[in-house]
């Protein structure tokens, strides 16, 4: 077991999402608060009941997208070749992107690991040591998986990556669940919510165990299932809320101390879930934590979305400023919480959490710390 | 990663060439009538019946590690995209493996993390992948027991396996899979 001190540091982090490219954009895009929503340009959308999602005009492919990120994040950690060849690679995706579309006369079977593989190649990385596909859990599993390699002494230094860019499959099925928003705004904890809206999300941060100079640190983690619901969430929030619970304790850090929350909620109706487990797991400080969802400006990238909220969060937490909750109409009672409308607020604690959750009642939560 | 053995609770192997019964709810493919009839022949070796004991249920995590993933019925979305069929409601909640494992949690009473990995390492072997991150999940401490299971489907002709389906026809060879509960034992 590694010494707590030398916790999982944050020492290079990229992104990309409708916000721009580059992680201080995401920030800027965040504390902003305009939502990136917009008419579907990429792809045919005319059969879809909805046609406007959060995508970057001149997004590439997803695997290129990916190696950008990788390649910016370890330059920015000041990684060699030699140490990037020694750094393995932890993936969130939800398959291969040609999954589903291959014939007879393909020669490879088109897997999420094999693309991983190409993704380690292409960045001089050292090999895959993770591929997660578990829906909107994806990315902050593996960094959960990765900071809990580092405080088990198996791991040094890890770069975890994860992406969605905005595609007709996807985009199909959320327009056919009904799960999408018809007035064009993700609306999280809001009256009058409407559902969700896709955003594209592509992001990488290199983790190191005890860094000298972290941008931030992970320093608490958890990870619990709901057992209630094939896709939804438990209403009482107790799943979420465990997961949270056990990221404090890994971080001896007590619900007060927790000075902003990036909160999982997407517009849905199961943003009332989320609240509960809040006041669950935080008690009383559930109603005074500043709460926002930046999934409200960049939209919700599925797999890629735990990771690139990380990046927000750590990067608010280290500037003290904390984002915007777009797209608020009012409170919902259900949905009691200090919700951060209208302008950036002041952080006023270096501890921030940052929430996931998905289909099957997976729940994640990641605690960052700023660095001192 | 270490993966020194942990204590099998419970194990079981799928026959080759035979189909799952049908799961309500969950459309066109065998890949998560495969999980849950898995899932539920090694519970049930284990608890003898659903739901598991509330105390070591709420410790248990479901792991699903697949290479393939739900090929068919990503292929038949991907087919109805391309050709402007229409795509059901219900294929939108089997859209990820989360949601099988969802069902298995719901329906044993498990509530430890739920993931699905793909299988990697120097040899891709899923079972080995499995040990690793339910050892990992174990040696952390959000779970005292994880379910394992391991899904293939045939991916090769996928897409004309949707064309296949599309046309009502019978497809494809059945898919492969295991499953092991694993403990953390007396090895903490």
């Amino acid at each position: 077991m590694r010494d707590p001190a030398e916790r999982a540091g944050i020492t290079g982090m990229a992104a990309v999402s409708v916000l721009g490219r580059g992680a201080q954009a995401q920030l800027a895009g965040g504390l902003g608060g305009a939502a990136g929503f917009a008419p579907v340009r990429r792809f045919d959308v005319d059969r879809r009941r909805v046609r406007v999602a959060a995508t970057l005009p001149d997004a590439g492919s997803l695997g290129d997208e990916l190696a950008g990120v990788v390649r910016e994040a370890c330059e920015q950690a000041g990684l060699t070749p030699a140490r990037r060849a020694a750094t393995p690679l932890l993936l969130a995706v939800h398959g291969h992107p040609a999954a589903g579309r291959m014939s007879e006369k393909d020669s490879s079977v088109p897997t999420a690991a094999g693309f991983a593989a190409e993704l380690a190649t292409s960045t001089g990385l050292g090999g895959v040591a993770g591929v997660y596909t578990c829906a909107c859990v994806s990315g902050s599993s593996a960094v959960a998986d990765a900071a809990a390699l580092m405080r088990l002494g198996q791991a040094d230094r890890v770069v975890v990556a994860a992406g969605y860019l905005v595609e007709p499959d996807q985009f199909a099925l959320f327009d056919a669940g009904r799960a999408l928003a018809t007035d064009g705004a993700a609306r999280p904890f809001s009256a009058g919510r409407g559902g969700l809206l896709l955003g594209d999300a592509v992001s990488a941060v290199v983790l190191e165990a005890g860094a000298r100079d972290p941008r931030a640190e992970v320093v608490g983690w958890g990870r619990a299932g709901d057992g209630y619901h094939t896709v939804r969430p438990d209403p009482g929030g107790a799943g979420l809320a465990r997961a949270i619970t056990a990221a404090l304790r890994r971080a001896g850090v007590l619900p007060a101390e927790v000075g902003y929350v990036n909160a999982n909620a997407s517009g849905a109706e199961g943003d009332a879930a989320e609240a509960a487990a809040l006041h669950r797991a935080l008690g009383a400080a559930a109603a005074t934590v500043p709460v926002s969802s930046t999934k409200s400006v960049h939209g919700h990238g599925l797999e890629g979305s735990g990771l690139l909220e990380l990046i927000v969060t750590a990067l608010a937490i280290q500037a003290g400023k904390l984002p915007v909750n777009a797209g608020y109409l009012g409170g919902d009672p259900a949905c009691a919480l200090d919700v951060i409308v209208g302008a950036p607020r002041e952080a006023a604690s270096p501890y921030a959490l940052s929430l996931n959750a998905a289909f099957g009642g997976a729940n994640t939560a990641l605690l960052v710390r700023a660095a001192a | 990663m270490t993966t020194a053995e942990l204590p099998v609770l419970a194990e079981v192997e799928w026959p080759r060439g035979t189909e799952p019964p049908a799961v309500p709810g969950f459309v066109v493919s065998s890949f998560s009538p495969l999980v849950a009839e898995l899932a539920r022949r090694c519970l049930t070796e284990r608890h003898g019946g659903a739901p598991a004991p509330a105390e070591v249920g709420a410790r248990t995590g479901v792991l699903l590690v697949t290479a393939s993933g739900d090929a068919q019925s990503a292929a038949h979305v991907a087919y109805a995209v391309d050709t402007g069929a229409r795509v059901g409601p219900l294929l939108f909640f089997q859209s990820v493996p989360n949601s099988v494992a969802g069902h298995v949690a719901t329906r044993w009473g498990l509530g430890g993390p739920v993931l699905c990995v793909s299988p990697v390492g120097p040899d891709g072997e899923a079972r080995a992948t499995g040990l690793a991150r339910a050892r990992l999940l174990i040696d952390d401490g959000d779970a005292d027991e994880v379910l394992v299971v391991c899904v293939e489907q045939a991916v090769e002709q996928a897409a004309e396996q949707a064309a296949e389906q599309a046309a009502g026809q019978q497809t494809g060879d059945g898919p492969t899979g295991s499953a092991f509960l694993v403990s953390r034992g007396e090895s903490r």
